[in-house]
């Protein structure tokens, strides 16, 4: 076992915060019950953020050409930094999004801080796996933080349920992802890093336990992003965390999935063999994004309690990303980075309009029915005018990142003739997410409020809606830079 | 050593946690269901390593070991916090949010 410092350095943004959430768990014990001692924990955790970006920037400039580290177990490229930039920037805004809202509800522990930490190093670990060890403990590292923050709203009766289902449903994935990859292990001769499955493909995919190995794998995978039909936890775990952690884990936890999700198809089960036929698993991510995108979209359409309506929109964004991930096993090489700019602008739109409705609420009364947010306008434009944008940039209305997002996205489907169906049910489920996004919209906007709003106002929350409302019209306005870094998104 | 049997032991053992989990409502027994899935798993990963004379399954097997156990924790305190709340753990009973 080699050790050099050069493997080390690859992977500091990783270890930053893994160190800095093992200095917050020793700094609270010392930290008392002030609220100055508290926040004084959350600014080590945005520090912890900050620093791993800069580390991050730090190894941009290398990263062009993509390097292996510890026995081919991670991998450093430019997909897994671009991620890596979408999971810091989740957690950075958690962190700022969270504490006054903890307050509020009166469960401001500094652990909630580390396991937002905790759980991006996982996520990097899922962007940067190229084996299946590092895959799972990924994947394992991010979800046990997630349930924890989902759970740790205890005296919530929503929160605990909410965290059951989501751990029951979690845990039930793993074991399909352990099953399915000791079934690759065997049938490809005792491979477990993607290059080396690669390499054994042909002559695996004669044996059918393969095929069984490889969609375990990929069942798990879909049940971490809440696609159809392995979506039933994502309403009830994401109505019952508490708010800014809903934001966390529809951004991060599916962001970080669906990076697991293109490296291992393009990598390990890249193979034509693997990828068309009855058996290749591009029709069944056809299927996957078209039940996708319908159900996650009319079902939001139903639903009063906003949580839960841009819970099932989430679910209908999973739609729209898989439909990249289709095109991708098509052959079009425009399709992952629009995917990656897909889920750059779905991490600050997302976590804005979560941190919004986090702070309309108090300790009485969250305010999550559609009703509640009449007249939010006239009492506070500013606000108004963030929660509007958010909204429009998830419906896909220019001028926001959102926009730019769908474009790309459906403009590298387009290059696939088979795929030309399902542009076509994405763009009319597009028009149909409109309708449920204006309902907030015009309810702020349009009618007179019902009773007075008392928000949980702090410069912090203040401080991070103006961060993300300027990144979205940033990524709406002038894309180029994000889209450059993401990789060649216009083709030939 | 027949390879097959002990492949066969692993697949029949991953149904049976699969089944608990998909038809039992009570959530610990949800959770047992779960775990046996992953020592299936386990199982599995082990009778392959065996059989191909490769060490990376063994040592695999010991990582899923840490991660069931690290799970069940996790699991455990979850659905304590549950029942402090509810004073059950009754799956069919945890339908607050349905609609």
């Amino acid at each position: 076992m080699i050790f050099d410092s050069s493997q080390i350095l690859a992977y500091l943004p990783m270890l930053i915060l893994i160190g800095m959430g093992c200095l917050i768990l020793l700094a609270e014990t010392f930290a008392t019950t002030a609220t100055a001692s508290r926040q004084g924990l959350a600014w080590l955790g945005v520090g912890g953020c900050i620093a791993s970006l800069g580390a991050l920037l730090a190894q941009w400039g290398d990263a062009g050409q993509a390097t292996t580290h510890f026995q081919g177990m991670l991998i450093v490229d430019r997909m897994a930094l671009y991620l890596d930039g979408a999971f810091l920037a989740a957690a950075l805004l958690t962190l700022l999004f969270a504490p006054p809202f903890l307050r509020e509800q009166g469960f401001e522990f500094g652990e909630f801080y580390v396991m937002v930490l905790f759980g991006a190093a996982g996520m990097m670990m899922v962007a940067h796996a190229a084996h299946l060890v590092t895959l799972l403990i990924g994947i394992e590292t991010m979800s046990l933080a997630a349930y924890i923050l989902t759970g740790c709203w205890r005296r919530n009766l929503r929160s605990s349920e909410g965290a059951m289902k989501y751990f029951l449903m979690g845990a039930f994935a793993t074991g399909f992802l352990v099953y399915g990859m000791a079934l690759v292990y065997g049938t490809t001769g005792g491979e477990l890093s993607y290059a080396g499955i690669a390499g054994k493909v042909p002559e695996a995919s004669k044996n059918p336990v393969f095929y069984f190995g490889e969609y375990f794998i990929l069942i798990a995978l879909a049940f971490k992003v809440a696609a159809v039909p392995f979506h039933m936890w994502a309403p009830d775990a994401y109505e019952g965390a508490p708010t800014p952690v809903t934001g966390f884990m529809a951004a991060g936890v599916k962001a970080a999935a669906f990076g697991g999700i293109l490296r291992i198809l393009d990598t390990a089960f890249g193979n034509p063999l693997l990828v068309f036929d009855f058996t290749g698993w591009a029709n069944i991510i056809v299927v996957l994004a078209a039940a996708t995108m319908i159900l996650g979209n009319l079902a939001a359409l139903r639903q009063d309690n906003i949580k839960r309506m841009l819970a099932y929109s989430s679910i209908g964004h999973a739609g729209y990303i898989l439909v990249g991930v289709a095109a991708m096993g098509l052959g079009v090489t425009t399709a992952k980075p629009a995917v990656l700019f897909y889920l750059m602008s779905y991490t600050f739109t997302t976590l804005g309009s979560f941190g919004v409705i986090a702070w309309i609420g108090n300790r009485r009364d969250e305010r999550l029915f559609i009703d509640d947010w009449a007249g939010v306008a006239q009492a506070r434009p500013g606000v108004a005018m963030a929660m509007a944008l958010f909204l429009l940039s998830l419906g896909g209305v220019p001028p926001t990142g959102g926009f730019f997002a769908k474009f790309f996205l459906f403009r590298a489907a387009m290059e696939s003739p088979q795929l030309y169906w399902l542009v076509v049910i994405g763009v009319l489920t597009s028009v149909v997410s409109i309708y449920y996004y204006l309902r907030v919209v015009i309810a702020m906007y349009f009618r007179d409020p019902l009773r007075p709003l008392e928000p949980t106002d702090a410069a912090s929350t203040r401080a991070a809606l103006i961060l993300t409302a300027m990144a979205v019209l940033l990524l709406g306005i002038l894309p180029g830079s994000f889209i450059e870094w993401a990789g060649p998104v216009i083709g030939k | 050593m027949p390879t097959f049997y002990y492949l066969i032991l692993s697949f029949v053992l991953f149904l049976i946690g699969t089944t608990g989990v998909l038809l039992r409502r009570n959530a610990l027994v949800v959770l047992m269901g779960i775990e046996l899935q992953l020592n299936a798993g386990n199982l599995a990963m082990l009778t392959y390593s065996r059989a191909l004379g490769d060490e990376k399954g063994h040592v695999f097997a010991f990582l899923i070991i840490a991660l069931a156990a690290a799970e069940a924790a996790v699991g455990l305190a979850i659905l304590v916090g549950l029942f402090r709340n509810r004073q059950t753990i009754n799956l069919d009973e945890a339908n607050l949010m349905k609609r």
